[in-house]
């Protein structure tokens, strides 16, 4: 049975240059994404890969359609999910002045949770920045660190927002070997990338999103074969870059 | 009363306004260095007026009119050479010289005997200050020289059993105005801060409700606001030597309450403003006024009557009138009954504002 189940999700927003007139950003979304698997979601920009990830987190209502995490409804039941999902966003900044190991002990304490720092910090190798302050770290440590601080409730889904923008290689290498860690454990993960090696090498299943709907989905060798455009003498070649260009087009998005 | 999720809350953002040194110490700085400035202003208007005596006549009657100008407390006299204290009268240092001349006594009683008083017409202002105490220095000694009792005699007797400086109407006044300011600034601005940065919505898909996150800043803030009046008040009792006649609790009880009433407003202002400047812009609005209609640095019955009305129901003048009536008049937390109740209509409307606007959803994002 699948761990997230996602039927027609909708989610209406005022078009910024006409406030009166609406467009869906997120429009008719179906995903079925079972336990224990690496789930990603790709896209260009405004796609609305971040507004569904939003919406399943219960950070934005759902304006139309159905989700439900570990068998709890989402639009219901918004404290239950929380209390089972772990979320990375974006944004990666915390308050100031407050050290490592408090933040980890403060998000312990919204959960209800007595953790253990150190032990956290040691699954994401922060283990000696423990009294430093979020501010001080660089891109790849606040990243692996967000992991962190969603790992105190021991989720059962993770959701991670373009983990590793903005990383350098070996910071992202880095943070693919956490997630399969993470993942190893029987944690599902879904996440959203602009990295089309991220999603080959990680992901066991993708969706790729365009305009609010989600155009293909299937495991990133089906989805090469299917739509890879062949070469007209050579044998079967080309990447995931070439599947989302074919799909989405090379039009510049934002 | 408070859930352990609450109370580890509150602890963190108790760490988070404490570690925040450079706030503190400029949400000091600025009180004191008032504070210090009119207490100084006030001191020097205290200070003896400078006048020079220049006796020719050497009667008794002249010098008895010289040793009690001497004695009183409101001059500091110089005796001596009229060319020196015309020349020093010149350069500033002596308000007026008083000229007895050498027939100050020689008909006396029978003629009127003439004083030359030499001013500088700058210093005039003084004058008015001046001449009552002359004259009455001039009236007892006439009456001891005729014989006569005085017909009346005036009895001051100071009911509040204290000498009033402006200081002390003032300083009610700056630590209302002091709350009001943190208060807003330590929830609005705060809420502004943590939306940019994206740790509402981080909070927000955690399983914390916004009341939860609403006491804990309620609370921590309220503490070191606390801490810091005090540190003001500390300093206005030690160094400025402000005297507080009411109940401390009394007082505290007023700045407790007015504390939670303006951070009600500051969330109201934080979940209306999405940027550090509409924050700031919606912050003067609501503080800019109040600092002068509310009566901090003249009392609100000397403002202008269509103004009073409007200005006697502002929240800050509630809470500084409140304040003062316990501060220099000694009233009781009974006496300031309709002080209490006008905070309270004002905690209930910015307290349903605060909860109506505060919306996770909204404001997070």
């Amino acid at each position: 049975m699948p761990i997230i189940e996602v039927r027609d999700l909708a989610k209406q927003y005022p078009l910024p240059d006409n406030k009166s007139e609406k467009f869906f950003a997120v429009n008719g979304v179906s995903l079925h994404i079972e336990a224990g698997e690496i789930f990603g979601i790709l896209g260009p920009n405004g796609a609305g890969k971040t507004t569904t990830l939003e919406m399943l987190e219960g950070l934005n209502d759902i304006d139309g359609g159905e989700a439900s995490i570990d068998g709890i409804d989402v639009s219901t039941n918004p404290y239950k999910v929380k209390q089972v999902i772990g979320v990375q966003l974006q944004a990666n900044e915390y308050f100031d002045n407050v050290s490592l190991e408090e933040l980890l002990a403060l998000f312990g304490a919204l959960y209800n949770r007595d953790v253990d720092p150190v032990s956290l910090l040691k699954k994401v190798q922060l283990e000696e920045k423990a009294k430093a302050k979020p501010a001080n770290l660089s891109g790849g440590q606040k990243q692996r660190f967000s992991i962190a601080c969603a790992l105190v409730n021991e989720p059962k889904v993770l959701f991670l927002d373009e983990p590793t923008t903005g990383l350098d290689p070996q910071a992202k290498r880095n943070l693919w070997e956490l997630v399969r860690d993470l993942n190893s454990t029987g944690m599902t993960i879904v996440l959203t990338t602009h990295n089309m090696e991220e999603a080959e090498q990680l992901c066991d299943r993708l969706a790729i999103m365009d305009k609010g709907k989600i155009i293909a989905e299937g495991t990133p060798q089906g989805l090469i074969l299917q739509f890879a455009p062949e070469p007209p003498e050579a044998p079967l070649h080309g990447d995931l870059e070439d599947v989302f260009l074919a799909l989405t087009g090379h039009e510049l998005r934002e | 009363m408070l859930t352990a999720l609450q109370r580890h809350l509150t602890s963190v953002f108790l760490k988070i306004f404490w570690r925040d040194r450079r706030s503190i110490f400029f949400s000091l700085f600025f009180p004191i260095i008032f504070m210090t400035v009119f207490s100084f202003a006030n001191s020097r208007e205290q200070q003896p007026i400078n006048i020079g005596i220049v006796n020719d006549s050497g009667s008794s009657i002249a010098e008895d009119f010289a040793q009690m100008l001497i004695a009183s407390p409101l001059f500091n006299v110089s005796v001596g050479e009229e060319a020196r204290l015309r020349d020093e009268l010149i350069a500033g240092e002596q308000t007026m010289v008083l000229m007895l001349p050498a027939d100050f006594d020689a008909n006396l009683g029978e003629e009127t005997s003439g004083i030359n008083v030499v001013v500088d017409a700058a210093q005039v202002t003084q004058l008015n200050l001046i001449m009552p105490v002359l004259q009455q220095t001039l009236l007892s000694i006439e009456r001891e020289f005729r014989g006569i009792e005085p017909m009346f005699a005036i009895e001051i007797e100071d009911v509040q059993a204290r000498s009033q400086r402006y200081i002390d109407f003032l300083l009610p006044g700056l630590m209302a105005f002091t709350l009001m300011q943190l208060s807003i600034a330590g929830s609005g601005f705060n809420i502004v801060e943590y939306r940019r940065k994206g740790i509402l919505k981080r909070l927000f898909v955690t399983p914390i409700e916004p009341k939860d996150f609403i006491t804990a800043i309620v609370l921590a803030r309220m503490a070191i606001v606390l801490v810091q009046l005090s540190v003001l008040i500390l300093f206005a009792v030690m160094l400025l030597d402000i005297r507080i006649v009411g109940n401390f609790f009394a007082y505290y009880f007023v700045v407790i309450l007015g504390t939670i009433v303006f951070l009600c407003q500051g969330f109201c202002l934080g979940s209306l403003a999405k940027t550090q400047e509409a924050i700031g812009a919606l912050g003067n609005i609501v503080i800019m006024p109040q600092i002068f209609l509310s009566g901090i640095f003249y009392p609100i019955d000397s403002m202008p009557e269509w103004i009073q009305p409007v200005a006697y129901v502002l929240p800050l003048s509630f809470v500084s009138t409140g304040m003062r009536e316990i501060a220099n008049a000694g009233a009781t937390l009974m006496e300031i009954a309709p002080n209490l109740f006008g905070i309270g209509i004002w905690f209930v409307i910015s307290f349903v504002a605060a909860t109506r606007l505060f919306l996770w959803k909204e404001v997070a994002n």
